[in-house]
């Protein structure tokens, strides 16, 4: 399925169009990219369909107050480091998870409720302590720097972009646009492989799949060339051809093939979702509930669309909480917990439970210690992937231990990850329909794991 | 970095090890051909000093393979005048706008004199006292932001002190406070202070810029450094990191040590050498403890928002500190810990190419060359008078350097005009005004409805878009091509800025109108009036098949009325405003 091996009448097919484009005509290599001239791609019919949609929680989400320790002898000591930060055991007790391994037991935030009930119905699982890596590391080798680390730990925009796209700021494919690149010629219109409702994500950049942005209405139409402009059908004309010609400037070039993609796009999707019968399941209003409502709508009109494999990004930020953590960090919680529990019943209605994974991601984790209002930058972190397909009910991973300068700890209460990101990612891969020999291409630094399916799914 | 003829297949390696500032180079005869360049003999002094002391400006590494020597500032030649277009696409880089008088001025003095003018203007008309004055300090807006909008706009599109705007807008996107992200009482005034504070160090020295953001209220807020209280064993409290990181990682040196031509430096294994770790990180932290509030608060009179904060003995971290290679003893109060800190992250050999990079990204062009970033680093190093970051002289460099003064040749030169740029330029090119002077343009966030950008309103301290952004697929992708202002750009926001820019043609932004008095009086000229605004608009970037299809498509139209003139100058607007040519500013 991989480019190189486009069957050969659809190889035919994607050289006429190009050069029914003009593309050719600008002899450059990079002007025959696939996501250059969107449906170029398209392929053959759809025989299933799947979709992996990634919640990335901007800021590095504060693991010690999402899965909090609640066994008596752990709370005891999480609520010794945690200070003022502790949140009490007593809010605990609903949202209490069963007695894990080891005796160990541990409470979703309170906040998060709706999320407690997917995990008693079997459909929400927990990573624990995951993160960025470049292949197994003890914490002897992380203090020795005998192994490579990920560069620019602790960094925003640097561990964003390592979580997304497996190297710092500066990355231009992520593994949610790579796995994008090998069902291109499974959709119908390449366009609507890898969509973002959220702003531009390097995780949703493929190296020949594109990511398409739409907003949370749906796609954005272009009202001066779609009526006479200032009167003028001849300006409107010529606006259309202003913003969509090719251009030789690269930079030129780049917009004005956004522009084209938007203009394209926006004609197939307004058709197509405007045919929608609409969804029943409600939805808030803050914007992650918003942004899976537009999920779940584009989701719905996958045949239409001509959909089989889709890869989303949405988003939340604000969860740099070095301040206000009481206060601020459970609003946060409470619109992850109403936006996914929204959306899982929507694809329940929608009648794809079975082939919509949902996960989430973030920079990193924190400390566990305390500066007073809130904590620090750290690495691992614990993370949720829900989905009718997920064998949920459980942990996945090894539970960290609860201390400070404790056997995960690199100062503060950061974790070393033990499981990470690419085992993650290998994992939602393969079930995509990833073969096993691709997964090199999706994640470069996978040969260094010998477990690459964490075994999320039945 | 790949040269620009090289364009390699994507891989892996060069992601994970790209130093996050590639210079490319230029061809050298681009350079050195056809300089405008009509620099006052005060300007080449400053060139020739600058180049004097950039040798030993930039700091060295014995690990590190030296980088090329900085090509040599060709001699300017002070001969012809600028033309109308080279004026007007410098006053696009100096300001946002090119206005007839303006023009006119620099034709005839030359831009150093224009910068010369616009650097004397003092600061007027303040923020905070606008705000006061309007009758904003009132209970009722004590946790709003109401008033700050208001004033952004006010000033962006109307005061005569256009390139300290166009400054301030530039160091707001690198000493980033937001909107989003001051959970204060009197939030609007703390932004508006902020502001102020930006206005009065834009055209002093770094250092004091350095300070003044330090200990702002509007800082101290943003990034906690406000209320950062000591370590306590007892309960196991650590300093919050946050500024510590921050004004390293985004305000000073940056993450990687750099060549004064703004290239990583790379130790023996090839990688770049970082410039600090998370235990210097967790040090530093310490002497940002004790700080609050420079006055007492006030739930009536937001007047203490204004005050640089003060130090609290008692919640500093007491014992010895170390910041990067400087020792702190214990004996250093906490403001004198601060001064230490300042001064080394100040004199740090990163800041120059780390931050005059970034002031050529926001006011000239997404890739400028290593030799660029090297004259404009040795003139942050010396001004000529022995001076430190002397931004004055940064901004001259930046802004009369011959790669800024040259038109731009490669097919990666030049950058995407960031949604507010392109607001503000019309604002200013066609005279808004705001009859109520509420200048009640608002928040343009909404990336479906309006531009995706607002001042003061970015996501994150990471700004609105990154300096080492590299849009993914593309000849940019592939080549390593930095460009910021992309960050932005994607299928909604490019239709959202069509759509919120043609309604402002035509109708204004609520009670804030243009007016086109002058362009009508060209209406019926369909290719003078064309030629009119593509000068002024696109300063020589428009090319005469682009303006031929505007003046084709508005010639349809009919000038006999004053509709119809009307509607000739409305369309040529946008269309002028929407082509590539005119968004990438070259």
């Amino acid at each position: 399925m991989k480019l190189n091996k486009l069957p050969q009448l659809q190889r035919r097919e994607f050289l006429r169009r190009a050069s029914a484009l003009g593309v050719a005509g600008t002899a450059a290599p990079w002007a025959l990219s696939l996501a250059g001239i969107g449906e170029a791609a398209a392929a053959t019919a759809p025989g299933d369909y799947k979709a992996l949609v990634c919640v990335f929680l901007y800021g590095g989400n504060d693991y010690g107050n999402t899965l909090i320790p609640y066994d008596s002898a752990s709370y005891t000591a999480y609520a010794g480091i945690r200070q003022s930060l502790a949140i009490s055991r007593d809010a605990l007790a609903a949202t209490a998870l069963p007695v894990a391994a080891g005796g160990r037991q541990m409470a979703l935030a309170p906040q998060l409720g709706k999320l407690k009930s997917l995990w008693d119905a079997g459909t929400l699982a927990v990573q624990l302590n995951v993160g960025t890596l470049v292949q197994p590391t003890t914490l002897a080798q992380y203090k020795a720097q005998s192994v490579p680390l990920p560069p620019k730990l602790f960094s925003h925009n640097d561990q964003q972009s390592t979580w997304q796209a497996s190297s710092p700021e500066g990355a231009t494919s992520g593994w949610g646009g790579r796995i994008g690149d090998l069902f291109l010629n499974s959709n119908a219109t390449s366009t609507f492989t890898c969509i973002n409702v959220s702003g531009n994500a390097v995780f949703m950049a493929g190296r020949q799949a594109a990511q398409y942005q739409v907003s949370t209405n749906g796609a954005v139409a272009v009202n001066g060339i779609t009526k006479p402009l200032f009167g003028s059908q001849a300006c409107a004309t010529a606006l259309r051809s202003l913003i969509t010609a090719d251009r030789s400037h690269w930079m030129e070039a780049e917009l004005n093939r956004v522009v084209r993609r938007s203009v394209d796009a926006q004609v197939t999707l307004g058709a197509a979702l405007a045919g929608l019968p609409a969804l029943g399941t409600a939805f808030g209003t803050a914007s992650l509930s918003a942004q899976l409502q537009m999920v779940a709508k584009l989701i719905a009109a996958r045949q239409s669309l001509g959909a089989a494999r889709q890869v989303y990004f949405v988003s939340i930020g604000g969860f740099d909480l070095h301040d206000l953590l009481v206060a601020q960090h459970p609003l946060l919680l409470t619109q992850v917990n109403d936006a996914l529990a929204s959306f899982y019943a929507a694809t329940v209605e929608l009648g794809v439970a079975q082939q919509v994974t949902t996960f989430t991601a973030s920079d990193f984790g924190r400390t566990l210690t305390s500066n007073g209002d809130g904590s620090d930058h750290g690495w691992g972190s614990h993370h949720f992937v829900m989905g009718g397909a997920v064998k949920g009910g459980r942990f996945y991973g090894t539970l960290p231990s609860v201390s400070v300068n404790g056997p995960d700890d690199v100062g503060q209460g950061r974790l070393l990850p033990t499981t990470s990101v690419d085992q993650l990612a290998a994992t939602l891969a393969t079930w995509m329909g990833v073969p096993a020999t691709d997964l090199p291409t999706v994640l470069p630094q996978i040969g260094n794991y010998t477990t690459r399916d964490l075994g999320y799914f039945t | 970095m790949p040269a620009l003829s090289a364009l390699p297949a994507l891989s892996e390696l060069p992601e994970l090890f790209r130093a996050p500032s590639p210079p490319l180079p230029e061809p050298a005869d681009a350079l050195a051909a056809g300089l405008p360049a009509a620099l006052t003999p005060a300007a080449a002094a400053l060139s020739s000093a600058a180049l004097l002391s950039a040798c030993g400006g930039g700091g060295s590494s014995d690990t590190t393979p030296a980088s090329p020597p900085p090509a040599p500032t060709p001699p300017p030649t002070p001969t012809a005048a600028p033309t109308d277009a080279q004026a007007a696409r410098f006053l696009a880089q100096a300001g946002f706008a090119a206005l007839p008088a303006d023009i006119a001025a620099v034709k005839t003095n030359g831009y150093a004199a224009w910068l010369d003018t616009q650097l004397a203007m003092p600061v007027t008309d303040g923020h905070y006292d606008w705000m006061v004055a309007k009758g904003y300090a009132v209970e009722a807006n004590r946790n709003s932001f109401a008033g700050l909008d208001n004033t952004l706009w006010r000033k962006l599109m109307t005061a005569p002190d256009t390139l300290r705007q166009r400054v301030v807008l530039a160091l707001s996107e690198i000493f980033v406070i937001s909107m989003n992200g001051l959970p204060v009482q009197w939030p609007g005034f703390v932004g508006a202070a902020y502001l102020d504070m930006l206005e009065q160090n834009a055209f002093g020295t770094y250092r004091a810029l350095l300070e003044g953001v330090t200990l702002s209220t509007g800082m101290g807020v943003y990034l906690n450094m406000r209320g950062n209280q000591k370590e306590d064993t007892k309960t196991g409290r650590v300093p919050d990191e946050n500024y510590a990181r921050e004004v390293m990682q985004l305000m000073s040196i940056g993450l990687v040590q750099l060549n004064a031509d703004g290239s990583a430096k790379v130790g023996s294994d090839g990688k770049p050498l970082e410039t600090y770790t998370q235990t210097q990180i967790t040090d530093l932290a310490r002497v940002f403890t004790g700080w609050d509030y420079g006055a007492a608060t006030s739930t009536t009179d937001p007047a203490y928002v204004r005050k640089p904060m003060a130090n609290i003995a008692a919640r500093f971290s007491t014992g010895a500190k170390r910041v990067l290679d400087v020792d702190i003893p214990a004996s250093a109060d906490g403001p004198a810990a601060m001064k230490t800190a300042l001064d080394t992250l100040a004199s740090h050999a990163n800041v120059g190419p780390f931050l005059g990079r970034q002031l050529i990204q926001r006011l000239v062009t997404s890739n400028p060359s290593a030799a660029y970033v090297a004259r404009v680093s040795a003139v942050w190093a010396n001004n000529g008078a022995g001076v430190r970051g002397d931004l004055k002289a940064v901004i001259r460099a930046v802004l009369l350097d011959t790669e800024a003064r040259s038109a731009a040749t490669t097919p990666s030169s030049g950058k995407l005009r960031e949604p507010v740029q392109r607001l503000l330029q019309w604002g200013r090119s066609f005279g808004v005004t705001s009859a109520t002077e509420a200048w009640n343009i608002g928040d343009t966030s909404n990336p479906a409805t309006r531009l995706g950008q607002s001042p003061l309103r970015s996501g994150s301290v990471f700004n609105f878009f990154r300096p080492g952004y590299v849009p993914p697929g593309s000849a940019l992708g592939s080549s390593g091509i930095t460009a910021p202002e992309f960050q932005l750009c994607n299928e909604s926001t490019v239709a959202g800025y069509l759509n919120f820019l043609q309604t402002a043609i035509a109708s204004g932004i609520g009670e804030v109108k243009p007016s086109y008095t002058a362009e009508l009086a060209l209406a019926t000229d369909a290719p003078a009036l064309v030629a009119s605004l593509a000068l002024r608009l696109g300063g020589g970037g428009i090319s005469a098949i682009t303006e031929s299809t505007v003046a084709t498509a508005i010639a349809t139209i009919s000038a006999a009325t004053d509709a119809g003139k009307l509607n000739r100058v409305q369309a040529a607007i946008l269309m002028l405003m929407a082509c590539p040519e005119y968004l990438i500013q070259k």
